[in-house]
């Protein structure tokens, strides 16, 4: 379960988050949703590990009673405006990197049957041909491959849908589905709502307070 | 710490994948070194050959210096792609096994730029009248080449964590290297204009050089956890 307690972030002089305090429990889906510039992306980036929370505080438990020292462990981000993906490496050897960070043997059956889900295992895209001439959807795809591989309890999804097709909006529910199934969390922050209704989920609005 | 050589195995052969992947990025800074050198070379002549030595030191190691420079300074440049950096912060990933990583990759751009910048030097400077190479010679440059790789690796970082990042490089690269490169030549004129040996070295500039290259390699370890610690 995730829990958040009294958040608050800052930025300069201008409040960002104040006493945000919300849970998400296992096999739930929560949908943020807020104006621009209202903090949906930093509060992924805090949960992520990328900004230290001015106050507050962030508990990832993994079972009743045991709390994470490192949540990283259990959280894997995708952010809004990047895939985080090597360029010059293909497709395969992007995957492989972040499974062995994880400490995950990369196993190949493995890699290749998330890539065929994501229309990614043909041998002239997935080895040998560099990430960098992926199109948007494809390169999106690609990094939703590595959020399913990490097999992790805690999604952060950051738009998620950017540049994916109606087939990998599909994949994508059904990868989702199979994430809640098992008991995982997300946390997604997306303007597109339609492709998550399916979902019984639940949602944070974060609406913009003034500057203080 | 099975976990910490995983990752560090993962990430020195991921980094060494971009490295071949991208050719120019290591070429440059040879390819610099050639140019330099061939113009010491034209610039100078023929020279006298009592100041052959001094001539190959001083040539070897600005021409190494300024192409170590260039290779250091883009080290963590892959990383800033599609951020890469960021995605690899948000992983539970040993900050040891991180600095780790970019140091041995670092030194293994060095050895690539350093052994042909002396050989080429040696080649170019020389003229064959003195065989000026020799294992102790290659034996300072490498302990040089740690304490400048250990600053190359720290100041990447926080280059990638700065907004000051064209400034702040040359502005703090500069004055850190500048006692290692001291001691660096004072051995290597040492060793090759007076004839001292390793060991009697040891109690003068070469201790130094190892100090600095300790010292940094040290300091560089312990900071480098800060620099990816959360905003």
């Amino acid at each position: 379960m995730l829990e958040i307690q009294e958040l608050n972030f800052h930025y300069q002089y201008r409040r960002i988050i104040r006493q945000l305090s919300f849970q998400v429990k296992p096999g739930e889906i929560l949908h943020i949703v807020g104006p621009n510039g209202c903090g949906k992306t930093t509060l992924m980036s805090i949960l992520a590990g990328l900004r230290r929370e001015h106050s507050g505080t962030i508990t990832l438990r993994q079972t009743e009673g045991h709390i994470l020292a490192d949540r990283r462990t259990q959280v894997e981000y995708l952010p809004a405006e990047a895939n985080a993906l090597f360029g010059k490496m293909d497709a395969m050897r992007n995957l492989q990197f972040w499974m062995e960070l994880r400490d995950h043997k990369p196993s190949v059956d493995a890699m290749r049957e998330e890539l065929a889900r994501w229309d990614l295992d043909h041998p002239l895209i997935r080895e040998n041909f560099p990430v960098e001439r992926f199109s948007t959807g494809m390169k999106r795809r690609l990094a939703l491959a590595r959020v399913n591989l990490a097999q992790v309890s805690c999604w952060l999804l950051d738009e998620p849908l950017y540049g994916l097709d109606s087939r990998g909006i599909a994949t994508f529910q059904d990868m989702l589905e199979k994430h809640q199934a098992g008991g995982g969390m997300a946390l997604i922050v997306s303007h597109d709502t339609a492709p998550l209704q399916k979902f019984a989920i639940q949602t944070l609005d974060m609406k913009q307070e003034p500057s203080r | 710490m099975r976990k910490s050589l995983m990752q560090y195995r993962a990430l020195l052969v991921q980094s060494i994948h971009v490295e071949w992947a991208n050719a120019e990025r290591w070429l440059s800074p040879l390819l610099f070194a050639m140019t330099i050198l061939i113009l010491f070379a034209f610039a100078f002549g023929r020279v006298d050959e009592q100041f052959i030595p001094q001539l190959f030191i001083a040539a070897t190691y600005l021409t190494a210096f300024f192409s170590l420079q260039i290779a250091f300074s883009r080290v963590l440049e892959p990383d800033m792609q599609d951020r890469v950096f960021d995605q690899m912060r948000s992983y539970p990933i040993s900050p040891s096994a991180w600095f780790l990583s970019k140091f041995t990759l670092v030194l293994m751009l060095g050895v690539m730029i350093l052994v042909p910048t002396l050989l080429l030097s040696h080649l170019f400077l020389n003229e064959g009248r003195n065989n000026l190479l020799s294992g102790s010679l290659f034996v300072i440059a490498l302990i040089a080449l740690l304490g400048l790789g250990s600053v190359g690796v720290l100041l990447s970082t926080m280059m990638l964590r700065s907004n000051a990042k064209q400034i702040l490089y040359p502005l703090i690269y500069f004055p850190l290297t500048t006692p290692v490169l001291l001691a660096a030549v004072e051995s290597s004129r040492a060793h090759l204009v007076e004839g001292a040996s390793l060991e009697n070295l040891l109690s003068s500039w070469l201790g130094l050089l190892v100090i600095f290259g300790i010292m940094y390699f040290t300091l560089s370890l312990l900071l480098f956890g800060e620099l990816i610690k959360p905003d």
